[in-house]
């Protein structure tokens, strides 16, 4: 099935509204709110009508989804596990090792 | 369809407990994780394990997984019998609620989406529901971020036929990814997801944003990290060094007198291309020239008795 070109919009210029973000991340709203005020997602803003949501914490989220899941991390645990999985990331970056992921 | 053990995939016996599968599980969960492991393949094998946990640490679907998969051998021809899953009573869809559908293979499509199909039609009518979103990593060339590029995407998706059967069908896109997009970073397109049901909005499709190493430039966010190659005259007397950049520009560099092997220079905003732009760095590596020729030698020599230099007592590297 092929289609014309898709014109592809970077999340960070139209960041996600709340329930863009939990549909996202395919998990409830109730998850990200939790997960918010636990200061484990990061939000500009107070209002949760007002929160957006961009690439960084999208990535974030969905690791923590996962480690949740498939270890059945508690969430704090989880959401060190990807910091420090980012910090790997960054650190990689620099010395140009090549593997980015 | 080729039938799969998922007792195999987990490497326990089939009267394993509901401990013993969640064990084995995590053990494997741990090695394998795409998100910790760094194994070519670990993603694949962790969706082989993924599925095999669906489906064995369900009551429902291992009772009716050990009907149907009775004799048969990994990897033998499978075809299951009609109405194989008759009096078996499935909480949920067919996939899990947390497992990503599209990670599960023909063979879980086969024998349990065609459960969630049942469930559905049971359920009479459906209401109105938006499509999943889908994810998928992209793998980009730095000059591609630069410039911004087209790309072909080949990508596989289920899809519920009229019968309620999930089916994985493959289809390619065409998409435009815009210049200065960064690693790690995510572009959308809209309605490419799943499609929705009862006349409800089609998914997003998210496309991760990764690089191809380079064999000269390292990226970080949008900065772009070079070691720029300098001969000892060019670092001790100073000098203006052209830098290919990966859009093909060239841009004129200024050595510092006295540039050491090591030196970082920052060239604000010639990164890559954005708002704000990224940074170039550039890490000065002083390379001697060989001393293969009489003449060389000569000119070496002739720094050893002219220079009074001892590297050591300077902390030169």
């Amino acid at each position: 099935m092929r289609k014309g070109i898709l014109i592809a919009a970077v999340l960070d210029d139209d960041c996600l509204t709340l329930d863009e973000f939990a549909r996202a991340c395919a998990v409830r709203r109730e998850w990200v709110i939790e997960h918010v005020r636990e200061g484990l997602l990061g939000v500009p803003g107070e209002e949760q009508e007002r929160w957006r949501f961009g690439s960084r914490e999208l990535r974030r989220a969905r690791q923590i989804r996962r480690f949740e899941r498939d270890f059945d991390a508690v969430p704090e645990l989880a959401a060190l596990v990807a910091d420090l999985l980012e910090e790997l990331a960054e650190l990689r970056a620099q010395l140009g090792s090549g593997r980015f992921d | 369809m080729q039938f799969k053990d998922y007792y195999q995939a987990l490497g326990v016996g089939r009267e394993a407990t509901a401990d013993e599968i969640k064990k084995a599980y995590r053990k494997l969960a741990r090695k394998h994780h795409p998100d910790l492991s760094k194994e070519p393949g670990a993603e694949a094998r962790m969706k082989e394990i993924n599925e095999a946990y669906a489906v064995l640490s369900d009551t429902d679907k291992r009772a009716a997984y050990d009907k149907v998969g009775r004799g048969y051998q990994p990897g033998e021809e499978f075809r299951p019998p009609p109405d194989w899953d008759e009096n078996f009573e499935f909480s949920g869809t067919g996939y899990g609620s947390d497992a990503g559908s599209a990670d599960f293979s023909d063979f879980f499509a086969e024998l349990f989406g065609r459960m969630g199909g049942r469930q559905r039609e049971a359920g009479g009518r459906q209401s109105e529901a938006r499509g999943e979103d889908h994810h998928a990593k992209i793998l980009l060339d730095i000059e591609d971020a630069w410039r911004g590029v087209t790309r072909q995407l080949s990508l596989r998706a289920p899809r519920l036929d009229a019968a309620g059967r999930v089916t994985l069908d493959t289809r390619t896109l065409d998409v435009q990814i815009p210049g200065g997009v960064r690693e790690g970073q995510l572009i959308r397109l809209a309605g490419q997801g799943s499609p929705g049901f009862g006349g409800g909005p089609a998914g997003d499709l998210l496309l991760e944003v990764h690089f191809r190493p380079h064999r000269h430039f390292r990226v970080n966010g949008r900065d772009l990290a070079l070691d720029l190659p300098v001969a000892p005259w060019e670092a001790a007397l100073g000098a203006v060094i052209p830098v290919a950049l990966p859009d093909g520009s060239t841009l004129k560099v200024r050595i510092p007198a006295g540039a050491q092997s090591g030196r970082q220079l920052v060239v604000r905003g010639r990164g890559i291309p954005g708002h704000p732009p990224g940074d170039l760095e550039l890490t000065v590596r002083v390379v001697l020239p060989p001393a293969d020729t009489p003449r060389a030698k000569e000119l070496y020599e002739a720094m050893a008795r002219e220079l009074p230099f001892d590297p050591r007592a300077t902390g030169g590297d």
